[in-house]
């Protein structure tokens, strides 16, 4: 209970800091140098969204939009870059930007204040993501200007793109989950408009409004979420929010304690707005559809970054997710639902001929991947993957990109192969060839590390032996379905079948040629392919740690409420290190295994670290062994057995097919021959499955159907009971328009009567009122 | 006296009774196709509204009175003549009937000392509005052909639905007539006989006009003896306008006391009381203000912004006649094309629409 | 000094009343040969076909309008009542200018004066 008030320590220091912020005074900026400077992010981003905009209206021709984003993007960066460098890790600064909302009634005391204020919250994960979304946004701008060149919208493609950048910025900085909200309402806003960027196309416009309809799910998950916080915490901003939760258990900003339905409510609130963004299963189907907007915004926003949000949502709020009471279910469907959808997406993804479509399904997979890893406590694999994610599947979906742009929309990996022969291809060749060991997890690839921390997470975490067995078994799947990709399209004989895209100097569709990528792309895909390999390098940064330069980020931030209970963790010297492995001890995760040990029983907190050791230890096992030690070893093998497979069955003849391919053209292989051997499976996972079909007959046919039948209450109830209200006076009229002769006596017969009638009440009346006569 | 009701006035039932006599007559009297009885249904009118009136005239004779016959029968006579208006087949007719009608109004006017009234009727009415009609009834009647002789119009000499009507205007009448009844015994002496000569009406008037006074005082010959002539301000302060009394100052005495033994009409406007050498004089009944001075008076005096109001409405009156009975000329091309060189080059074509638009 | 003069001044002698005197004739016989004009006027006016004498019968109204008018205004001794039968005579002069002249302009167009055949305002 001690050490749990301690780790109260860093959190309550950055109230302080906030408090201090709030005022505007130099000495907060001073204290968080680096973090006052990040409100110029934002600005940036709008600023070039802007620019763009007018240049929209303006009818700019020339690349001019491209260059005011690329440029403040950048520059964004570099103020991130050397923010982050001037962080001294020492937890949470506030950058105040303004006041947004600041109400208060009644007596304006606990509970009674809603406080959402234009600040920036710049903790170890926000400068994680905040890296990420500048660097790579930076980056694929860079590639887009080249890419997107000569399209009418360019400059509204910028405008949404700085949009999205803004958004984004206030998603993972924002100090409050209104501006959280702001920024994910806005990040949809973009996935929705670039989408559909090609609105002339009607594929285009149906996976916009898809995708829009299902994050609307997912909002409202989060709206209900933010709303029930506020209700039951009387806050929403992290720096107050954070401090009320300690030991799985909470308070309000009275000081009242927290139990009860709402423990597991929220959590599950928030979990279903991180599954609509982060497509996960049920959810996921919106994503897929999603490649239909142009090959940038794929790369960035429904690859790297936004379908991120939900991992970042979740281990934002992490401390949200440890309040049930050690019972953890919200996390346990995280982790549940993160498997189901890493094998699905995998499966599906196996099976399809289009390079960009298996991207996207192997980013739904690798999401699932980041969600279990979530779910099995390990926010730092998570976020890790979440990292080096961002980078491989970036320059897979870039290198994707400018083989689409070169061949004129052609992505069917049966028309296309031996890029590598090709001239002008080299570079594209060698990003595809990196992204494809990282993401295949390749011994000493950044996604190897990650993939790695997040399934020996698992073996260790109660309930993830199950979630561990999937997730390797996926990692072959993802491993074989990559190399797929690479071994038909990149290596072999060099064939081409040009697209249906016809670019306005290929006039002819026999005289096409394929236009190898220009320097911007090459450029590009030279810096991503780079950083794939330092992203790699960071694991080994703070080796002490165990978690790596990602774990050392994290271990300041609301998301390092878990840490890994492995030996790493518990070496660690200082308090932090201790605190977090004593949180899995008490937090009641343990106690499936060990039913004698768990509970607050008086367990002394501060006894010798080599119990807690021993007890994580046990707390999960890969077949008897240490899944830290062998898991190196395992999934390497793994991702081994699924490149051989791929090379087997679609792996060219000789050297480029590791020997044992024999395709000799672009259209078959030795998988057309075994494949029909699964019987109709293949078939089925070509076809998603059909859960798209499924929802179609679960959700939309009933919709339809009971629309009809109301559509007939309202033909003939409604508008029949309308027809009898304006038939009733239309009736009524014709039986009395005959007293309207049209003769002018027929009036004035009409007045003299009247008048008679008149004056006869009148009469009356003065008899009976005055009693005369 | 108390209030007097409808039994102190007349019978009611056989009010009633005469009345749809009355109605029976006029019904009668609506021209129609073939063999009309309207010589029967006048003759049936005129008894029924003679009963009536003879009815009325008995009662005010039991009121101690003798009823006046000048005003029974000049209401029978504007009675009859005007169920001639409304049943006379042929228009012309109708219109001099209702000049007669008119007349026979102004009589009743002129008995109620409404002479101006009385002469202004006839003059505007009969003079000018009832020759306009007899004029338009002309120029609104197509000129007899050969194949056509003259002869009344189908619609003239069929009248429409004539016992509902009937029934319409008498209920109208009974109603009008009852509430009358009723509304007598709210007046302040409903019994009173509308009277010559009541100088109360003329006394706020001659109040208010000194000059008028001097000059009636002048005219009743009072100044020839040997009274001074007042200023405005002594008649202003001295006049009592009730009394019709003013006190004068004796200028001469002797031609004072001479007029007294010589002139019985002035003997006979002096008071019975002399105050030294002032004397108080009273206004003949026969000088004062005239009916039609009291009239023009109040029509300046009281309602100024009415007699404003009724000077715009005639002169809208007159354009808007105007503008209804011009005849329309159609131009043809020629003729527009001549009036426009005539009125040279400058102007446009609407000068033509000018000319032929309307 | 004040002297009698009770001796020389001879008693107004009022007129002997008799059948055509100015007697015995009350607001009420007006008003009843008044409501009379008026009903005729309704009757005419429900009952003739001829716009013409329509016109007429609407005149007879005015007409009774003033007589009552010229009662009253005798009976409350003033001379309002009659000041408002000038105001009568204006209107029944603009109605009977305005109103012929559409006669003329209604009988130039179809040649006829029957009002029945002007029934545009039929439901």
């Amino acid at each position: 209970m001690l050490d749990g008030l301690t780790s109260l320590m860093p959190i309550t220091t950055l109230a302080a800091d906030a408090a201090a912020s709030y005022t505007g005074s130099k000495d907060a900026l001073a204290s968080g140098a680096g973090s006052g400077l990040m409100v110029l992010v934002p600005l940036l981003a709008i600023l070039g969204a802007i620019a763009s905009a007018l240049m929209l209206c303006f009818k700019v021709r020339t690349k001019l939009p491209a260059w005011g984003v690329v440029g403040t993007i950048a520059v964004a960066f570099v103020i991130t870059l050397v923010g982050f460098l001037n962080w001294n890790g020492d937890g949470a600064h506030i950058a105040h930007a303004f006041e947004w909302i600041n109400a208060s009634w009644g007596s304006g005391g606990a509970g009674e204040t809603f406080t959402a204020n234009f600040s920036f919250y710049m903790d170890g994960l926000s400068w994680l993501w905040m890296l990420f979304v500048t660097g790579l946004g930076a980056l694929i701008a860079l590639y887009a200007s080249e890419y997107m060149a000569g399209d009418k919208g360019y400059a509204r493609f910028f405008g949404a793109f700085g949009l999205f950048v803004f958004s984004m910025a206030c998603l993972v900085m924002g100090d409050n989950l209104v501006l959280l909200y702001l920024g994910w309402e806005g990040v949809g806003l973009c996935s929705y408009l670039l989408i559909g960027y090609f609105y002339t196309k009607p594929e285009a416009v149906a996976a916009a409004k898809k995708a829009f309809i299902v994050n609307r799910i997912g909002d409202v998950g989060l709206a209900l979420g933010i709303f029930l916080i506020y209700i039951t915490f009387g806050t929403v901003e992290y720096a107050e929010l954070f401090p009320l939760i300690s030991d799985g258990h909470a308070v309000n900003v009275a000081g009242d304690p927290i139990s009860g339905w709402v423990t597991w409510a929220i959590p599950c609130l928030l979990m279903l707005g991180a599954f609509g963004k982060s497509a996960q299963f049920p959810l996921y189907v919106w994503l897929p559809d999603a490649m239909e907007g142009p090959t940038p915004v794929s790369a960035l926003i429904h690859a790297a970054t936004m379908v991120t949000a939900g991992v970042y949502l979740i281990a934002r709020c992490f401390p949200l997710f440890t309040l049930s009471d050690g019972s953890m279910i919200a996390l346990q469907v995280v982790g549940y639902v993160g498997m189901v959808t890493a094998l699905l997406a995998a499966t599906i993804g196996m099976a399809q001929f289009d390079i960009k479509r298996i991207m996207a399904y192997s980013t739904v997979s690798q999401l699932g991947y980041m969600f279990a890893g979530l779910g099995v406590l390990t926010t730092t694999g998570a976020a890790f993957h979440v990292f080096t994610h961002a980078f491989f599947k970036a320059t897979l979906f870039l290198a994707c990109g400018a083989v689409m742009h070169g061949f004129a929309g052609q992505l069917d990996l049966r028309k296309l192969s031996g890029l590598w022969s090709q001239p002008g291809w080299r570079i594209v060749t060698i990003a595809m060839f990196i992204g494809c060991l990282n993401l295949a997890g390749v011994p000493f690839t950044a996604g190897y590390f990650s993939k790695d921390m997040i399934l020996a997470e698992a073996f260790i975490t109660p309930w993830g032996q199950l979630i561990g067995w999937v997730l390797l078994f996926t990692a072959g799947l993802t491993a074989y379905y990559t190399f797929r990709v690479f071994f038909r399209v990149f290596v072999g004989p060099a064939q081409y079948e040009p697209g249906d895209e016809h670019h306005a100097e290929d006039h002819d569709h026999s005289h096409f040629h394929p236009h190898p990528p220009g320097w911007a792309i090459n450029a590009v895909l030279a810096i991503l392919a780079v950083a794939c390999l330092v992203a790699a390098a960071t694991y080994f940064v703070k080796p002490d740690e165990g978690k790596g330069w990602v774990g050392g980020l994290l271990s300041d931030s609301s998301a390092a409420y878990v840490s890994p209970h492995g030996h790493h963790g518990d070496d660690h010297p200082d308090d932090h290190g201790a605190e977090h492995a004593l949180r899995i001890g008490d937090a009641e995760v343990i106690p499936a295994s060990h039913p004698g040990h768990d509970g607050e029983d008086g367990h002394s907190h501060d006894d010798d670290h080599a119990e807690k050791d021993e007890r994580a230890m046990k707390a999960g096992t890969f077949l008897g062994m240490d899944p830290h030690k062998v898991m190196y070893y395992v999934s390497a093998l793994f991702g081994l057995v699924g490149i051989l497979a791929a090379a087997f069955l679609h792996g060219p003849k000789g050297p480029a097919g590791l020997f044992i391919g024999n395709r000799t053209e672009a259209a078959h292989s030795r998988a057309d021959k075994l494949l029909p051997m699964l019987g109709p499976i293949p078939t089925w996972a070509q076809n998603k499955w059909y859960v798209d079909e499924f929802y179609n007959m679960v959700i939309r046919v009933p919709l339809l159907v009971v629309s009809h039948i109301f559509h007939l209450i309202d033909k003939t109830l409604v508008d029949g009971a309308v027809t009898v209200a304006g038939s009733l006076p239309k009736t009524l009229a014709k039986a009395i328009r005959p007293t309207q002769s049209g003769v002018l006596q027929g009036y004035a017969g009409g007045m003299a009567v009247g008048l008679v009638l008149l004056l006869f009440v009148v009469w009356i009346v003065v008899i009976r009122a005055g009693g005369v006569g | 006296m108390g209030p007097p009701t409808l039994h102190e006035l007349f019978n009611p039932v056989l009010f009633y009774v005469l009345l749809t006599l009355g109605a029976v007559g006029v019904a009668l009297a609506s021209p129609r196709k073939g063999v009309s009885p309207q010589i029967i249904g006048g003759l049936v009118v005129g008894a029924a509204f003679g009963g009536v009136l003879v009815l009325l005239g008995i009662r005010g004779n039991e009121a101690g009175d003798l009823p006046n016959l000048y005003f029974y029968v000049f209401a029978l006579i504007a009675i009859l003549s005007g169920l001639r208006v409304i049943t006379h087949p042929k228009p012309v007719y109708a219109a001099i009937y209702f000049i007669l009608t008119i007349l026979s109004s102004s009589a009743m006017y002129l008995l109620m000392q409404a002479e101006f009234m009385a002469f202004a009727l006839i003059i505007i009415y009969a003079g000018a509005i009832l020759i306009t009609y007899l004029f338009v009834i002309m120029l609104a009647t197509q000129a007899p052909s050969e194949e056509k002789v003259a002869s009344l119009e189908g619609y003239d000499s069929t009248a429409r639905e004539p016992l509902t009507a009937t029934l319409a205007g008498f209920a109208l009448l009974a109603v009008l007539t009852g509430m009358m009844a009723h509304g007598m015994s709210d007046l302040q002496d409903s019994r009173q006989v509308i009277r010559p000569s009541v100088h109360s009406l003329e006394a706020p008037i001659l109040g208010v006009l000194p000059n008028k006074v001097i000059r009636e005082f002048e005219q009743a010959a009072v100044f020839d003896h040997g009274i001074a002539e007042p200023t405005v301000e002594e008649v202003n302060d001295g006049f009592d306008a009730n009394l019709r009394t003013m006190a004068f100052k004796i200028e001469d005495r002797e031609r004072f006391d001479h007029g007294l033994e010589t002139d019985t009409r002035f003997r006979s406007m002096l008071p019975e009381t002399i105050h030294g050498d002032t004397v108080l004089v009273t206004l003949p009944a026969e000088r004062g203000i005239t009916n039609a001075e009291g009239v023009g008076f109040t029509l300046i005096a009281k309602h100024p912004m009415a007699l404003e109001i009724a000077g715009i409405i005639l002169l809208m009156a007159m354009l808007g006649a105007v503008v209804l009975a011009r005849k329309q000329i159609e131009l043809g091309e020629d003729e527009k094309a001549a009036q426009l060189r005539t009125l040279g080059q400058g102007f446009d074509d609407d000068v033509a629409h000018v000319g032929g638009g309307m | 000094m004040i002297t009698s003069l009770a001796h020389i001044a001879e008693p107004v002698t009022t007129v002997a009343p008799d059948i055509f005197g100015d007697v015995g004739v009350s607001l009420y016989h007006y008003l009843f040969v008044s409501a009379t004009l008026f009903a005729l006027g309704v009757i005419g006016f429900l009952t003739r076909r001829n716009m013409i004498v329509m016109f007429l019968c609407t005149e007879m109204m005015f007409q009774a309008a003033g007589l009552a008018l010229i009662a009253f205004s005798k009976y409350h001794l003033n001379h309002s009542g009659e000041v408002f039968v000038i105001f009568v005579l204006t209107i029944a002069a603009a109605e009977a200018a305005l109103a012929l002249a559409l006669v003329v302009l209604l009988f130039r167009r179809r040649e006829t004066l029957n009002a029945e055949d002007w029934a545009l305002l039929r439901g």
